[in-house]
């Protein structure tokens, strides 16, 4: 089993955090093997962050560290979607974040997961700076390969007490995006 | 054992304290700081200190004198760190103090692009202190191998009374992998042997047959010589062709003689292999894949990955390329640790293939240069 995963959005919106919650997730709790860059963007300046995430059942998938042919990307924002999507293969899984307009892809054949996470955030949890959690929850309900209880205890050790509940409303507020989609 | 999820600069501090690290001392250079962030935190918890010096001469210099204290030391750095640092490395090999250096390579030359990553420094490394003797330098390709060789580094330093490097990048130091870590117990860890003598037969630089004298520390109750000139088995400086004739030739021959305890390497589908690449560090990581996808389409190529640069397993390297019939050097520089490679298949095409990126070449970067060879 190997995954590659892209995660991009712009600075400030809690990519890096999503990516380390997935990380330390698959590592620590669900005996993954991953690997995992990041390069990030300042909200105040604007730019793309982004991580790179391969997961792997067994240590020798591991090779090159960045994403070549996405088997998941997730967009937590649309303005970038042209310049990744040369990262992207058939059959690609890709979530986006529908609050925003969405611009055309410019690549047939994946297939495309569309939610409105920021608008959800502020609408449920009045909080638009967990809107990454929500995409997470949805990720993460809808591929089902790391566990909901693995984020959730990699949310316990990577968010300070004072944030960690709303984190994980978040989370769940997205994972119920999933089921209520069946 | 404990499963964390770490980057290499975390991995390498973790690794260290395993070992017994309880000394570090350095300045602050990117990409390397978050070692000495790491250590600031965490080391005083299990009874070690951190300090900050005015710079890499001092940080250098005090690891030195934490090591003739008798306690396990080392400092991090960058490439204009390190260039710093070279007058005390030289010292640290001519009065045999064992500690580590955790080099993290960014381009260059000078100031470069400080956030960025390269394999420029290999032969600085190698050849940067002055007077002759032999280095021992380590490169991992995965956060886990930081970890590993870093405790590696610290085993080697005090089983040989040396200065050990650890020679990372930019793009593994920042890499995040799952990590496999060792409790009390679970790792070998080696210290520095302790004189036997009675205290007043006990000369500082007398070494045993495996050419590496017993080390007695400050504070321990023997007369303790520490001396930069060159000096004879009780430390006293000499200035005869016999004094230094004997004394450089221990320092080298004590790595040469026992480099089967120094070296390590990782060979990969070479069995068969009429292609072999050497690569080591992060781009050994890209031509892992290369090498892989290139079996799928039924070339028979392999991989030879040197883990200790310094000195090379040259006993595996031969092996390993020993039905090819092209052999390739890929490196994020200009191409010059080929020319290591040369020295040991002196009857085989040995090619270059210099691929500079400021975080790791592609497979596809790399392949694009190799094909005209294949």
């Amino acid at each position: 089993m190997r995954y590659e995963l892209l995660v991009v959005g712009r600075g400030g919106q809690g990519v890096l955090l999503l990516g380390r919650i997935l990380g330390l997730a698959a590592a620590k709790y669900c005996n993954l093997y991953v690997t995992s860059c990041e390069s990030y963007a300042a909200e105040t300046r604007g730019g793309d962050s982004r991580v790179d995430l391969i997961l792997a059942s067994s240590e020798d998938e591991l090779d090159y560290i960045k994403v070549r042919g996405a088997d998941i990307a997730l967009f937590l924002h649309p303005n970038s979607l042209a310049k990744f999507s040369n990262l992207l293969k058939d059959r690609s899984k890709v979530f986006i974040d529908s609050s925003f307009p969405i611009q055309s892809l410019g690549i047939r054949n994946v297939e495309l997961i569309k939610a409105p996470y920021t608008k959800l955030a502020e609408k449920e949890l009045k909080n638009v700076r967990v809107a990454n959690m929500v995409a997470l929850g949805h990720l993460v309900g809808t591929l089902k390969i790391l566990t909901q209880e693995s984020i959730e205890r990699a949310i316990d050790d990577l968010v300070s007490t004072e944030w960690r509940d709303l984190n994980k409303k978040a989370f769940k507020l997205g994972v119920r995006i999933t089921n209520d989609e069946h | 054992m404990k499963v964390e999820y770490l980057t290499g600069n975390y991995a390498i501090a973790e690794g260290a304290m395993t070992a017994g690290l309880k000394f570090y001392a350095g300045y602050p250079i990117t990409p390397s700081s978050e070692i000495f962030e790491y250590l600031a935190k965490e080391l005083p918890k299990v009874g070690g200190i951190v300090v900050q010096f005015e710079d890499e001469i001092a940080s250098i210099n005090a690891i030195i004198g934490a090591s003739w204290a008798g306690v396990k030391a080392m400092t991090a750095t960058s490439g204009p760190g390190f260039s710093l640092m070279l007058e005390g490395l030289s010292l640290a090999i001519m009065i045999e103090t064992p500690l580590v250096i955790a080099y993290v390579m960014r381009t260059g030359p000078s100031t470069g692009i400080a956030t960025k990553s390269g394999q420029y420094d290999v032969m600085q490394v190698r050849w940067g202190a002055h007077g002759n003797y032999e280095i021992v330098a380590y490169a991992p390709w995965s956060v886990q191998e930081a970890y590993d060789l870093t405790i590696k580094s610290f085993n080697v330093s005090e089983l040989l009374r040396i200065p050990v490097i650890l020679l990372s990048d930019a793009t593994l130091v920042h890499l995040w992998e799952r990590v496999v870590m060792k409790g009390p117990g679970e790792v070998v860890i080696v210290d520095r042997k302790k004189p036997k003598v009675p205290k007043d037969m006990y000369k500082p630089y007398e070494p045993d047959e495996d050419l590496v004298p017993p080390m007695a520390c400050f504070g321990e109750g023997y007369r303790v010589l520490v001396e930069s000139l060159t000096h004879d088995e009780r430390g006293y400086y000499k200035t005869t062709n016999e004094v230094q004739r004997k004394l450089v030739w221990r320092l080298v021959n004590k790595v040469r003689k026992n480099k089967h305890l120094v070296v390590d390497s990782a060979s990969y589908f070479v069995d068969d292999a009429e292609y072999v690449i050497v690569a080591y560090g992060t781009t050994a990581r890209s031509v892992y894949a290369l090498v892989k996808e290139l079996r799928s389409k039924g070339v028979r190529i392999g991989l030879f990955r040197p883990k200790s640069l310094w000195p090379i397993d040259d006993d595996a390297l031969v092996k390993a390329c020993s039905k090819a019939k092209k052999v390739f050097v890929v490196e994020n520089n200009v191409g010059v640790y080929v020319n290591e490679v040369c020295r040991f298949l002196k009857n085989k095409d040995v090619i270059s293939i210099p691929v500079i990126d400021l975080d790791i070449p592609s497979p596809e970067d790399i392949l694009n240069v190799m094909r005209e060879w294949l």
